[in-house]
């Protein structure tokens, strides 16, 4: 309860002193207008030289497409923000006060998870799941119950990949402060934009379970295009619990390093 | 008209070698904006070459587009303009004030930094673009007339994306934010500009729009010279678009220029 | 004898710095072999502060002040040596120790500069869990001593250095901790800003039982709120006592501050009779000598006897002369 009081604090502040710049909506919503429609056009672009590429035609493409720019809008909304304010350029590590946040007497993953928010992120969130609708409109397909579960659980896991990503690599910070580790993740999360499939082998091999942005948004467009087997289902769940433990114990670790060489 | 005095070669040169050197201080933190940029052609390459298959797409092999797209990242980091988006910060937080008062013309910072940073961000290009020649292996058929021409087109799409992100940046002398044009800039150099895809691949409807405007030869132009994709009246039909482009790229920047420091001077600064 | 709320032994800290050497070759090496060199910033160090005392640590800069800070608060793991405040082991962060401490930096914010502080500590509230109530009447406490009542609903980045400070220790306070470390509190503020918040100190200390320590360059805040002063150099503490005794034993001597009434022949040759006097830099014209305590009497008698004196002042020497010396002498 506690926890969830925090949240909606650190909400409302963040809300707050986003207001406080009075950055153009407007302009905002433009270029979020112009992402979107760069990538549909993409799209039309490299399904009307072919019709298939690998399996995947347009609507699956689309689908993914619409998986990934969700992905971005929960990563934009909090968690990227959070993690950037800690490890990001001109965050807590870079300016030298970390320090305040090491000492409140909360869970510091938590804490640096969930403090920074984007409400304007939500403008995102809603562009990413008209597009999702319409892909899975062009499918033509029905989805079965089993189909939907199947795509929340990838779609979970999906986002919990991502988010264990990007505590490990902000984790990096404390153990090399001065490198921009965050951006090294967002670089290769544009990676995930299209289906790992369309990879070379030994590419796809590596974004699968080296560093899985390939699972982040195939997963769960397999699951909307019904070609997502239990097996790699299940994998997918297996790898993403052993990402969130391994993100979880690297941040703790970097914590440790971080207070022996701060002075 | 400013004096030559202005022009001043010696400070010019030592503000490009300290520039450069301070830089270098960074590399790391170059290295990865290179890389970044870089991931995006890549992503591009592996989906034609899978397009392709073992065939080709409307007349590219995978080998063919491996070497457009390894030439494409390396010229697109060297017309690349990071300064563009500092002019703006320049303006609006008076950082240009420093500027106007020394007795090099403002042009030379600019330069100082694009130099300084192609010298930095080719560092990392070059030999991870080597590296990755062994992993995609490009055909490439380059013959010495390709070469030679490839040189002026490869200077003139530097000047041209400089000089119009450079007057559409010091709009920042009337208006807040340019940052949006530069970013609508950007998305149209990659929709049309061949990195989504090279000319010939783009759907018909596009390819006027794309040999008109000037985001082709930006970027595209001098790789499809290198790469051996366009004909010898291609070529100079290319050649003298871009040399329009270019001189009302010029011409702009010296209009919003004069007409923008008379503005910022009458309201004080 | 009450538990102590401090208690420090033989602490240690040594940084292990990479060694960055220049150049090419240099830097190639140290990837495959990093080269560090030891740094020690605190060499056993022991003391021991009762609830409630305030208490100075002073000493030159890269003495190991703000390192022993870090220790105590738990952002540093010491070396070697134990510490405990309020029965806790600070560096394993334990929630519950960390809500009964506070750090309050002079030159870090804590506050959140794009909103009022008000809200940045209605979060701090939740963060530290303190009731409705009681944060209320603690908040009041603090804005009534501090004066701040305006400053409430300005964005912090609009306010001040000064104002901004009222609210990094209304941030470090509202939860009402038994430890405050305070890192150069009144670094950067005018004279009248320093005095206001040295009255805050000096009463909330009084009207609660907090343990302070607090470090500062500005020796006028050390001798306006701590009897108690340890002096830290080369990462050793050299001195914990009292400071009027720091000065005694340290110094001792006396300033004699002169006016003539008519110009002196010879002042060096009267002055040189007594071996142990020195003449001091001229203030506004003013000769300034240097005396031994045990020759005050003796010194002045013939002074008085001697020259055409119209004004006489024996002083106690500024702290900070005293200070100075043993820093560049480097023992007490």
């Amino acid at each position: 309860m506690h926890y969830i009081k925090l949240i909606g604090l650190f909400f409302k502040t963040s809300t707050q002193a986003e207001m406080a710049y009075r950055y153009n909506f407007f302009i905002r919503l433009l270029n979020a207008a112009l992402n979107l429609a760069t990538g549909i056009l993409s799209l039309v672009v490299i399904f009307n030289q072919v019709e298939t590429i690998n399996g995947w035609d347009l609507p699956a493409t689309l689908a993914l497409l619409g998986v990934y720019l969700l992905l971005g809008a929960l990563r934009g909304l909090f968690i990227g923000p959070s993690l950037e304010s800690v490890a990001g350029m001109d965050g807590e590590v870079w300016k030298g006060t970390f320090d305040f946040t090491l000492l409140r007497p909360v869970d510091k993953q938590f804490l640096v998870s969930v403090r920074t928010w984007h409400a304007f992120a939500l403008v995102d969130l809603a562009l990413a799941l008209g597009v999702l609708g319409t892909a899975v409109g062009m499918m033509g397909t029905q989805i079965s119950l089993m189909g939907l579960l199947s795509f929340i659980t990838a779609l979970s896991a999906g986002v919990a990949l991502l988010y264990a990503a990007l505590l490990g690599f902000s984790a990096l910070v404390f153990l090399n402060p001065g490198f921009l580790f965050t951006w090294v993740i967002n670089d290769l999360f544009q990676l995930a934009r299209y289906p790992v499939g369309l990879y070379p082998g030994w590419l796809r091999l590596i974004l699968t379970w080296v560093i899985p942005v390939g699972l982040m948004t195939t997963i769960p467009a397999q699951a909307l295009t019904g070609t997502l087997s239990p097996l790699m289902l299940v994998l997918t769940l297996g790898f993403t619990l052993a990402a969130l433990l391994g993100s979880g114990w690297l941040f703790r670790l970097g914590l440790r390093k971080y207070a022996s060489a701060s002075s | 008209m400013r004096s030559l005095d202005r022009f001043n070669h010696r400070g010019g040169w030592a503000l490009i070698r300290n520039t450069w050197q301070s830089w270098l201080q960074h590399r790391g933190f170059f290295f990865l904006l290179a890389f970044g940029w870089m991931l995006p052609m890549l992503v591009y390459l592996f989906i034609w070459s899978a397009a392709a298959g073992d065939g080709a797409v409307a007349g590219l092999t995978r080998g063919n587009l491996a070497g457009y797209y390894l030439a494409l990242i390396l010229v697109n980091q060297m017309t690349y303009s990071t300064t563009n988006w500092t002019v703006g910060d320049n303006i609006r937080y008076g950082g240009i004030s420093a500027w106007l008062l020394q007795p090099i013309s403002p042009l030379y910072h600019a330069l100082s930094q694009e130099i300084a940073g192609k010298v930095v961000f080719m560092l990392f290009s070059i030999p991870v673009t080597g590296l990755l020649a062994l992993i995609v292996r490009p055909e490439l058929s380059l013959t010495a007339g390709q070469a030679l021409l490839f040189l002026p087109a490869l200077l003139l799409a530097w000047a041209l994306r400089f000089f119009w992100g450079y007057w559409l940046a010091l709009l920042a002398f009337w208006a807040a934010r340019a940052d949006s044009l530069l970013a609508l800039q950007d998305s149209l150099i990659f929709l049309l500009g061949g990195h989504l895809a090279p000319l010939a691949l783009l759907p018909t409807w596009m390819q006027p729009l794309a040999r008109i405007l000037p985001f082709r030869y930006m970027s595209a132009f001098p790789v499809e010279i290198l790469t051996g994709l366009l004909s010898g009246r291609e070529i100079w039909l290319g050649f003298a678009i871009q040399a329009g482009w270019t001189l009302l790229a010029v011409l702009l920047t010296r209009l919003i220029w004069t007409r923008g420091v008379r503005h910022y001077e009458a309201i004080g600064g | 004898m009450p538990q102590p709320m401090i208690q420090v032994k033989d602490l240690t800290k040594v940084y292990r710095v990479p060694e960055r050497a220049p150049g090419l070759k240099a830097s190639i090496r140290s990837l495959f072999k990093p080269q560090t060199i030891d740094v020690p910033a605190v060499t056993g160090i022991s003391f021991t502060i009762a609830p409630g005392e305030m208490v100075g640590l002073i000493g030159p800069n890269g003495a190991g002040k703000t390192t022993t800070l870090k220790i105590l608060s738990g952002l540093l793991t010491p070396t070697r040596g134990s510490a405990t405040v309020a029965g806790f082991t600070p560096w394993e962060r334990k929630p519950d120790y960390l809500r009964r401490i506070s750090m309050v930096m002079g030159n870090r914010s804590a506050m959140n500069w794009d909103i009022p502080p008000l809200d940045s500590f209605r979060v701090l509230a939740e963060i530290y869990r303190v009731d409705p109530q009681t944060y209320r009447d603690t908040l009041d406490e603090l804005i009534a001593l501090l004066e701040m009542e305006a400053l409430l609903k300005k964005p912090v980045r609009n306010l001040s250095l000064g104002e901004r400070m009222k609210c990094e220790l209304v941030g470090g306070l509202l939860y009402r901790p038994d430890v405050l470390f305070l890192d150069e509190p009144t670094l950067g503020l005018d004279v009248a800003m320093q005095r206001r918040l040295r009255q805050f100190l000096h009463k909330y200390n009084q009207d609660h039982t907090v343990t302070v320590i607090l470090t500062s360059h500005y020796m006028a805040d050390v001798t306006a709120l701590c009897q108690r002063v340890m002096l830290i150099h080369h990462g050793q503490l050299i001195y914990d006592g009292a400071l009027h005794a720091l000065a005694e034993k340290l110094a001792p001597f006396k300033l004699v501050r002169l006016q003539f009434s008519a110009p002196v022949r010879d002042f060096e040759g009267f002055v040189a009779k007594f071996d142990t006097v020195e003449i001091l830099p001229q203030e506004n014209g003013h000769p300034t000598l240097r005396v031994p305590r045990a020759l005050i009497a003796p010194v002045t008698a013939q002074i008085l006897e001697n020259l055409p004196v119209a004004d006489l002042a024996v002083e106690d020497p500024p702290i900070e002369a005293v200070i100075d010396r043993i820093y560049e002498e480097g023992t007490v």
